[in-house]
């Protein structure tokens, strides 16, 4: 047996463990991204899982550095993290992938924009439905007077023009009508009163409502809608406001109230009032309620206020996303949690494509992936996305530990860069090099399988890559083991076409 | 931005290839199969014949077709994606057809600073070859990039095919390309052949040739030698000897009389061949000394007395400094003995050093070796005796082998008896497993710069094996390899031809010798990573440790010393290992073999002892810098080494003191810089070449040093920012301590040296200046007042710059202008002057000095 020490804890281990090994045994998570136990050991690559031992100058990784009696390893000092920060960003800089999609980072309204988009070319027009009503509150009215900073950001903008997003919104809320109705949670018996029945207060109710709570919303006007009122149809902004309504919406109209009034007997209050910020009866300017930053609670316990009251420009998506936060601010207070928001999950971004790297990408288009004859406006629409969201987003390594770390992915970004690239095995595998960290768990895999072709590193430095050797097909490279790559490929590039 | 989609880059040569495709389709096919048999024949089909395989292939196609490499995988069972995997990963191969002729343009670190990046603009100016493609148009040539060739005292090289040509201008250019085309460039066979017997007691004409002297011309001179003694009908040897050393007076041609006096003749050429012996020898016949004087006679009429002045005094003030202060090892016999004459190599006392160790205990050897303090002299300097007992202690149990790469054959040594293929169980019926140990000389010189190696291979080979022989008995290994890299071509015939004899001679019965030649990666001189080439896979480094001493080449204990240090092991056990120990400082003992390039007058190989100091190299064995320039540093150490400023040129040769200073002892290669060498561009051209050589596994490598490389390259375009620097020392930490193996821990090194002594020079880069007037996007070519008119740099440029304006001032306009310096180099007025930023550039006040075409 062999005894060691790692952060000053003592453990024992078979002798030919790694450090890793015992690691491991101790709990400590030391992150990996290129190490597979019984199939690809002893050959580091990532430098992820490195450690400090002793006062040796050097970091050795962990997975393939045998453990030795007496060791003392620590893994946990600020100079390891430096070094393990540093080499998930040397890798970022080296990395084309969007873990969320430009379209979806660039809507204030958090739409699940590629996800609905899928759904809509493979034709399950209901579930399209669910994913739109459930998230954007007001597709109808979203759907004709967004700005649609969306298409704005789409990858195919400049490429040959942005796939048109809001049509399919509008679209599929059209087909929606008054028909679909979000589930609501079991009633929590929490009251919460709205202040201010325009975006941002009806989208703080629906989002309320859909969490069990109750919601009432005031208005000085007589109807609700606020600014959204008159910018559409009368019956678009209806169908809308309905769904709410059916979901249990309880709307008071020519109200004028204050908070600190109304706040004795509801539960909570949010305050979506707009430009008239004074008398309410927390403190504010003449423009602006001040609250905190972090849960947007206002000087008076249990009062919230958002939406246009604390910022200038009225921005109509922006106010459904303004309205989503605060209800899980209220939702937390109410079930006594600290809420803090989050700015931003941890995202990667291709940088600046060429034309030939357009014409990749346009290869993972979703016309590309499905077989169905795409008829309607929204349908051909929807088939011109290229699906530039990872379809790892939710169980990649690289972005785990990115998080974890607190990763800039544009620290060390430099002029060279591998190629944006999309391989498709149609109807299996999808294998974007350009997110490929190198790692060799796939060409360990299939060399392990005895795979005919299998997959080879070529070339060598910085340009190595991983290809099917002399440019085979990837169906022939990957015959038998394309899902077990996937399953261990640490980020996206290898996936299976129809993840979502 | 780099693509390294395979798909952009086939369209361009897609037409070659189909008709190649079709060629092997029809009856080429035919001829390949019955090709590849016999060559599988030769080399096994094992997978630790990949490599061997892959080179029979290319030396027969000139590339890897890829019906060639399906059909190995047939027939071998060897896995396509491995045989492409290697393919891919070593730079000799192609897998593209080329040219009728490849073209190498070396730049190496002494080419790079006498401006090979020139030559390989203006050779593809010449060749009229398009941006983007590396194939003149005619398919004539294709030129390559090259680290090194290991020629660096002619720098710059330039090598086509088998011929090598040296100290290129401008103006050579063409004449290499018209010289090449109209000469037939057969390498003279017996160059790498053991002579005939000849009588001990004659005269002898003694011709250096190694690759550098052949490069100038030496094997024709040979040649024409021998045509001439023959033709006077005299008893005179004309012997092939080892290298002398001094380059600066190549090919050097001594003429030794039998109890007579010595004369020493430089820089001949092959038209002095006659001259020179009829200097000191008559023809035979009387009748043929008639004939010969007529000629001469009729010759001078004609033509007017030629003066004749080769004669090199040895003893003049300028040889005694080259030579007094070397002592003599590693290159002992220098200058004296015939590389492949085993009798004469007997006679000054060779092998008695290997018969002594035969006769007493390996434990005894072991003793001596750590006595002398010998230390590895391929660059970390490990204490050699210690290396050797690790590996005669390593246990006799199977060490466990290292898990082999992804893209790895079987773990076991196969056991069929190929060409490159190790069989310790057919040399003494030994059971694997059972005490299986292996020596490995490690000559895989790859540090551009260095070319020590390369001379002592060619010029000592047996000297090399017996010190592998005593070390493999001390050690109890029976089976070893020389790994000589790609480049070294002379050095593998020699060494083979070397191994032939003594296996004829029997001095090889016990230990099964083979030649491994590598297949152009500078990290398979990383003794990891040499060992998974031997063994058939892509050259990427192990984690050490284990180290090859406990589990090396087949997971057994593997002793790995570099040429050098074999080289110097028989003179030590011959003349007691306080002898050794007598030399060179407490920690540093013996001497060391350097290559000396760079701007320094006396270019060539020395050895010396250790404790000598860097401005005694330069200043009284070199010659100092010459055309006036004032010294401003030393490279030593490579890639892995460092830049010595003049300030610390007191510095003593000494392993701790250079490393102490930034720099590392390293290979030998040792380059001296001038007030004309940029610091930054001379780190920028070290980031260059270790990016190139990367193995690409571990981050901190492959990315790190194409960062640093971006970021240093962005100084010399004058496109750099403040933070650049401390970004620059950032990735230098996290590189060094973060990576796998020597390259990429050390990648740093030339950064980090340059910025500690030079960082006035970042400095000024950032502030869009290059103090040595030398970073094209920070340099402008002006005409001063002083011009005449002549017209001749109007006439020179070759990138139409300046118009040709008669008897006024000229201009040279700057957008167009490409600084290739031939403008400035060519104005007999002295007119033409570098200037930065508002600022006229030190130095560039002389002109510079021009050297002729080597091949002449």
């Amino acid at each position: 047996m062999i005894r060691l020490t790692i952060d000053n804890q003592p453990v024992e281990v078979p002798e030919g463990s790694t450090i890793l090994d015992a690691a491991r045994q101790l709990g400590i998570n030391i992150p990996t991204l290129c190490f597979l136990a019984g199939v690809k050991e002893n050959r580091p690559s990532c430098m992820a899982c490195v450690v400090k031992v002793g006062n040796d100058a050097r970091l050795v990784p962990s997975c393939s550095t045998k453990a030795v009696n007496g060791m003392v390893v620590s893994s946990e000092t600020a100079e390891v993290k430096a070094a393990r920060k540093a080499a998930l960003e040397l890798l970022f800089s080296d990395h084309l992938g969007d873990c969320i999609s430009v379209c979806q980072r660039a809507c204030p309204a958090h739409l699940q924009i590629p996800e609905t988009i899928r759904l809509v070319a493979a034709g399950k027009m209901t579930e399209a439905i669910a994913t739109v009503k459930e998230n954007i509150v007001f597709p109808g009215v979203l759907g004709r007077i967004c700005r649609a900073p969306c298409e704005q950001g789409c990858r195919r903008r400049q490429y040959d023009g942005a796939v048109a997003i809001q049509l399919i919104e509008r679209e599929v809320a059209d087909l929606a009508g008054k028909s679909y109705v979000p589930a609501c949670a079991p009633p929590t018996g929490k009251r919460v009163a709205i202040i201010g029945a325009g975006a941002t207060g009806l989208s703080a109710a629906f989002f309320l409502l859909r969490l069990g709570h109750k919601a009432v919303v005031f208005d000085a006007a007589a109807q609700p809608g606020g600014q959204m009122r008159g910018k559409v149809a009368d019956k678009v902004l209806e169908a809308d406001i309905e769904t709410i309504r059916q979901m249990g919406l309880e709307f008071r109209g020519s109200s004028r109230i204050r908070a600190d009034v109304v706040r004795r007997e509801f539960d909570a209050v949010i305050l979506a009032v707009g430009p008239n910020t004074t008398g309410l009866g927390v403190d504010a300017t003449e423009r602006m309620i001040r609250v905190s930053p972090k849960d947007f609670s206002t000087s008076l316990a249990g009062v919230f206020a958002g939406g246009t009251c604390i910022r200038a420009a009225w921005d109509p998506a922006r106010s459904v996303g303004d309205g989503k936060v605060l209800a899980e601010s209220v939702d937390a207070f109410l079930n006594g949690r600290e809420y803090r928001l989050v700015i931003k999950e941890f995202t990667s971004t291709i940088p600046k494509l060429t034309t030939e790297e357009y014409q990749q990408l346009a290869k993972g288009a979703n016309s590309a992936l499905t077989v169905r004859e795409l008829v309607s406006e929204a349908e051909k629409a929807a088939g011109r996305c290229c699906h530039c969201d990872c379809r790892a987003a939710h169980d990649c390594r690289l972005r785990i530990f990115a998080e974890q770390y607190d990763v800039n992915p544009r620290a060390f970004s430099g002029e060279h860069r591998r190629a944006f690239q999309v391989i498709r095995q149609p109807g299996g595998v999808i294998f974007e090099p350009g997110k490929c960290i190198s790692c060799g768990i796939c060409v360990a895999i299939a060399t392990q399988a005895q795979e005919p072709l299998g997959l080879t590193f070529v070339g060598r430095g910085f340009d190595v890559h991983v290809a099917v050797p002399l440019d085979g097909a990837l169906a022939d490279g990957l015959q038998k083991v394309g899902a077990e790559c996937v399953k261990h490929c640490p980020t996206g590039a290898l996936a299976l076409e129809h993840d979502s | 931005m780099n693509k390294h989609s395979c798909h952009s880059e086939r369209s361009e040569e897609s037409l070659t290839e189909t008709t190649e495709t079709l060629r092997f389709a029809q009856g080429d096919k035919a001829d390949m199969d019955s090709f590849i048999g016999r060559l599988l024949s030769q080399t096994g089909r094992e997978p630790a014949a990949t490599i061997p395989i892959l080179q029979g292939i290319q030396k027969e196609y000139r590339y890897l077709p890829e019906p060639a490499l399906r059909r190995v995988s047939e027939l071998t069972g060897i896995r396509l994606a491995d045989l492409v995997g290697v393919a891919t990963f070593y730079h000799q191969f192609r897998m593209r057809p080329v040219g009728r002729h490849t073209l190498r343009v070396c730049h190496g670190t002494a080419c790079h600073v006498k401006g090979s990046e020139r030559i390989d603009d203006w050779v593809r100016q010449q060749l009229r070859i398009p941006t983007g493609s590396d194939t003149s148009p005619d398919n004539e040539f294709t030129v390559e990039r090259v680290a090194c060739l290991g020629c660096c005292t002619l720098a710059p090289v330039v090598q086509i095919e088998q011929s090598t040509y040296g100290h290129l201008t401008a103006d050579t250019v063409a004449a290499m390309l018209e010289d090449f085309r109209a000469t037939r460039h057969e390498t003279l066979a017996d160059v790498d052949q053991v002579s005939g017997r000849r009588n001990g007691h004659a005269p002898e004409i003694r011709v250096g040739l190694g690759s550098c002297c052949m490069a100038k011309g030496s094997d024709e001179l040979f040649h024409r030698l021998r045509e001439t003694v023959k033709d006077f009908g005299l008893d005179v040897t004309v012997k092939r000897v080892g290298c002398v050393g001094m380059c600066h007076h190549t090919p050097i041609v001594e003429v030794r009389l039998p109890g007579g006096p010595t004369a020493f003749y430089a820089k001949v050429g092959p038209d002095e061949a006659e001259p020179i012996v009829r200097r000191h020898f008559k023809p035979v016949s009387l009748t043929r000394r008639l004939v010969r004087w007529v000629d001469r006679q009729l010759e001078e009429w004609v033509t007017g007395p030629k003066p004749f002045d080769h004669a090199l005094d040895v003893h003049s003030p300028p040889v005694e400094a080259f030579m007094s202060r070397q002592v003599r090892i590693a290159t002992e016999g220098f200058g004296a003995i015939d590389p492949l004459d085993l009798d004469e190599y007997l006679a000054h006392g060779g092998f008695q050093a290997l018969s002594r160790a035969l006769n007493r205990k390996p434990e005894e050897t072991i003793a001596d070796i750590t006595a002398s303090g010998l230390r590895g002299r391929g660059g970390a300097g490990f204490p050699t005796g210690l290396k050797w007992q690790k590996v005669r202690a390593a246990g006799n149990r199977s060490a466990p082998h290292p898990s082999p790469q992804t893209t790895a054959g079987p773990a076991s040594p196969p056991n069929c008896g190929g060409e490159a293929v190790p069989s310790p169980m057919s040399s003494m019926g030994e059971g694997l497993g059972e005490g299986v140990k292996y020596v490995i000389c490690n000559g895989d010189e790859g540090d551009p710069g260095a070319f020590m190696d390369r001379m002592l291979m060619e010029s000592f080979p047996y000297r090399i094996i017996e010190g592998m022989l005593i070390a493999a008995h001390a050690v109890g290994a029976r089976a070893g390899y020389i790994y000589v890299r790609a480049e070294y071509p002379r050095a593998v015939s020699r060494l083979r031809e070397a191994i032939r004899v003594l296996t004829e001679r029997g001095f090889l019965k016990d230990f099964d010798l083979k030649i491994f030649e590598g297949a152009g990666a500078f990290v398979c001189g990383e003794e990891t990573a040499l060992i998974e080439s031997i063994e058939g896979r892509r050259g990427i480094p192990r984690l050490k440790p284990p180290y090859p001493a406990e589990s090396g080449l087949w997971g057994r204990p593997t002793l790995i010393n570099n040429v050098e240090t074999f080289a110097l092991v028989p003179w030590i056990i011959r003349n007691g290992a306080e002898k050794f120990a007598a030399l060179g400082t407490a920690k540093s003992k013996g001497t060391k073999v350097f290559a000396l390039a760079g701007k320094v007058a006396r270019t060539g190989l020395i050895e010396v002892p250790m404790g000598i100091t860097v401005r005694q190299i330069v200043e009284e064995i070199g010659g100092g810098v010459p055309n006036g320039k004032q010294f401003k540093a030393v490279q030593i150490g490579g890639p892995s080494g460092g830049c010595l400023p003049a300030s610390l040129a007191d510095t003593p040769v000494d392993y701790e003191a250079l490393t102490a200073a930034g720099a590392i002892m390293g290979s030998g290669g040792m380059i001296v810089l001038d007030e004309d060498d940029c610091m930054v561009d001379v780190a920028r051209y070290f980031l260059s070449f270790l990016k190139a050589e990367s193995c690409g596994e571990c981050t901190f490598c492959r990315i790190g040093t194409m960062r640093m490389w971006e970021i240093l390259d962005r100084l010399c375009e004058g496109k750099g920012k403040r933070s650049d620097l401390d970004e620059l020392l950032q990735l230098a930490g996290l590189t060094a301590a973060g990576s796998i193996c020597g390259l990429g821990r050390t990648a740093p090194n030339p950064v980090l040296t340059t910025l500690r002594y030079f960082r006035d020079e970042y400095e000024a880069h950032i502030a869009g200046r290059c103090p040595a007037g030398r970073c094209k996007a920070l340099i402008q070519y002006v005409v001063q007042d002083n011009c005449t008119g002549c017209t001749i740099c109007a006439q020179r440029c070759p990138a139409d710059a300046i118009a040709l304006t008669p008897y006024q001032k000229h201009h040279i306009d700057t957008d167009k202008c490409t600084r290739c310096d031939v403008c400035r180099v060519d104005c007999p007025a002295n007119a033409i002057a570098i200037e930065s930023a508002g600022q006229k550039c030190t130095g560039h006040t002389h002109q510079e000095h021009l050297q002729p075409l080597g091949r002449v």
